[in-house]
């Protein structure tokens, strides 16, 4: 039985994670209506940067989280001149093509640089035991920054005047231009914090599990799942979501294969469609 | 928001032609308004009163003509650019932002270099105009009514910082009383030498209200004049007064 919830408490802490790749992906969509087809590879971008990191310079990789944000939001402020702002507003079938050959690019230029085999980050942390059911520290610390990253985007978002012009513009473009406010501009710093959340996802996953360049297709899709569950564009929910496909993960794990993950979260996305097409936490919205 | 020269020319808007996609709705409209004053633009449903704004504004793109504002060439310009030269338009249905508070749509009208050096001051004229914004100013605008809104989406104009500001349907959808209270509004507000451009479908009201009137129609410059000798015209009033 304590095997059992510690299994969903370890869901738990590994779905923050999961909540904070999804916060990047529902974030871009409530801002500016692009699904960004290019999140899974992203994220394995953010895994590739702290790996590097790591390993020239030996630092820990908790102290490089600040670098991969930096990195994720000068490269998502490119990816949208370069690309997302041509098909800001046309149909959706436009950005979803762009953003999808961006995802080919990217894992195809760096499978070329680092192969398909695996790679890892070694971090050793402490543990924290509870009767003889030991909680990995990788995952406590992953699920707190998570937890204070999604925290500080919220603060951001309802705090300061950037966050402010984000929220703007996300409900209603034309205004915010009336009110004098460059949205394109915004839009940019919008897409360049997505991608930047998706990154330090990425980076966290990587003090976790062992990852290749191409891992992110199994997480794009969790954060599809994850978002349906939060409401589509709606960043609280979104960590909501995370944290309840990780509990989702947590129960099954006792007693199914591994194997069985991706058919359990595709039977979750069907059925939150299904029965919650606006997502469970959808009221949560702020 | 007075503009030093009393009387000098605004905005001057030359043979402006616009419309959407391949239809064209504007055939050369022209229009000034001298700083200082009120000046109305009227038509019926559809002349196509909304379009000239939005193409004054950089909204729409115009297809031919030229927009003048202190002088400089702002037809190319893009709208917030416009807006932080003090060009700025309450538009027709709010579009107010109804998940954040009163006192964060008053910030966003505030959001130009220009307008954020006077927030302190322009908040606090608003709030004396618009008590009622000062009460509710934690509540979300959505939760607000016709009224209300109307009040904020006039708010959130002056946060601007305009040199003119231009309101497109003042009256649509309120009650006379509420209509009532934002005229005397807006007469407090030109006495002070804030000019502004008003689009009205309430044509009475636009009359009486302002010191020049543009009236379109289809697209097209029907007549403009003096208030008082627009509204005196045979053709004015038995298309527009029901006279
Ligand atoms: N987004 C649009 N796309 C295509 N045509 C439009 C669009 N908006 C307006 N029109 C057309 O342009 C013409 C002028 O519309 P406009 O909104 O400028 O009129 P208006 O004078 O503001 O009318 P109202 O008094 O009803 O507000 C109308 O025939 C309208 O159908
Ligand atoms: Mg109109």
């Amino acid at each position: 039985m304590i095997g059992i919830l510690a299994s969903v408490v370890d869901g738990v802490l590994v779905g923050a994670v999961y909540g904070l790749a999804a916060m990047g992906l529902t974030l871009i969509w409530g801002v500016m209506n692009v699904i960004n087809l290019s999140h899974g590879a992203i994220i394995v971008l953010g895994m590739f940067v702290v790996y590097f990191l790591t390993g020239a310079t030996g630092v820990s990789a908790y102290v490089g989280i600040p670098v991969v944000v930096v990195v994720g939001f000068v490269a998502g402020i490119i990816i949208y001149w370069m690309s997302v702002n041509r098909v800001i507003g046309r149909p959706i079938l436009m950005s979803l093509l762009a953003t999808f050959s961006l995802n080919m690019i990217i894992i195809g230029l760096a499978t070329a640089a680092w192969t398909t085999s695996p790679y890892n980050v070694p971090v050793s942390l402490p543990g924290i035991t509870v009767q003889n059911y030991t909680f990995t520290g990788t995952h406590i610390m992953a699920a707190i920054i998570a937890g204070a990253i999604a925290g500080i985007l919220y603060l951001f978002l309802h705090y300061t005047r950037p966050g402010k012009a984000i929220r703007a513009v996300a409900s209603n473009r034309d205004a915010a231009e009336l009110n004098g406010i460059p949205t394109r501009q915004v839009l940019a710093m919008a897409f360049g914090l997505g991608v930047a959340l998706a990154c330090v996802s990425g980076a966290l996953i990587a003090t976790l599990f062992p990852f290749t360049v191409l891992s992110g297709g199994a997480y794009q899709l969790k954060s599809f799942v994850v978002t349906v569950l939060g409401g589509l564009g709606n960043p609280a929910g979104a960590l909501l979501g995370g944290i309840a496909l990780g509990m989702v993960e947590g129960l099954a794990t006792p007693f199914t294969p591994v194997s069985w993950t991706p058919i359990i979260e595709f039977g979750l996305f069907v059925l939150t469609l299904i029965a919650f097409p606006r997502g469970i936490f959808a009221f949560t919205k702020a | 928001m007075t503009e030093g020269a009393n009387g000098a020319l605004l905005l001057d808007v030359e043979e402006l032609e616009a419309g959407y996609d391949d239809v064209q709705i504007l055939w050369g409209i022209s229009l000034k308004v001298k700083a200082g004053t009120m000046t109305t633009l009227v038509g019926a449903n559809g002349a196509g009163k909304t379009t000239t704004l939005r193409a004054i504004t950089g909204a729409i793109r115009p297809m031919g003509g030229r927009v003048t504002f202190g002088g400089e060439d702002v037809t190319r310009l893009s709208t917030h650019a416009k807006a932080a030269r003090g060009l700025v338009l309450v538009p027709e249905g709010r579009q107010l932002y109804p998940d954040m508070t009163v006192e964060e749509n008053l910030e966003m009208g505030a959001y130009a270099a220009r307008a954020r050096k006077r927030y302190d001051d322009h908040l606090e004229k608003v709030y004396a105009l618009f008590p009622r914004l000062k009460e509710r100013r934690r509540q979300r605008a959505g939760t607000f009514s016709g009224g209300e809104q109307q009040m904020l989406a006039i708010a959130r104009g002056l946060m601007s910082d305009p040199r003119i500001l231009i309101i497109d349907e003042l009256s649509l959808g309120l009650a006379p009383v509420v209509v009532q209270q934002l005229v005397v509004t807006l007469k407090s507000l030109k006495e002070e030498g804030t000019t502004i451009l008003l689009v009205e479908q309430n044509v009475h009201l636009a009359l009486a209200l302002s010191d020049y009137t543009y009236v379109i129609a289809e697209g097209h410059s029907f007549t403009e004049g003096p208030s008082s000798e627009v509204a005196a015209k045979p053709e004015v009033r038995q298309a527009y007064l029901g006279l």
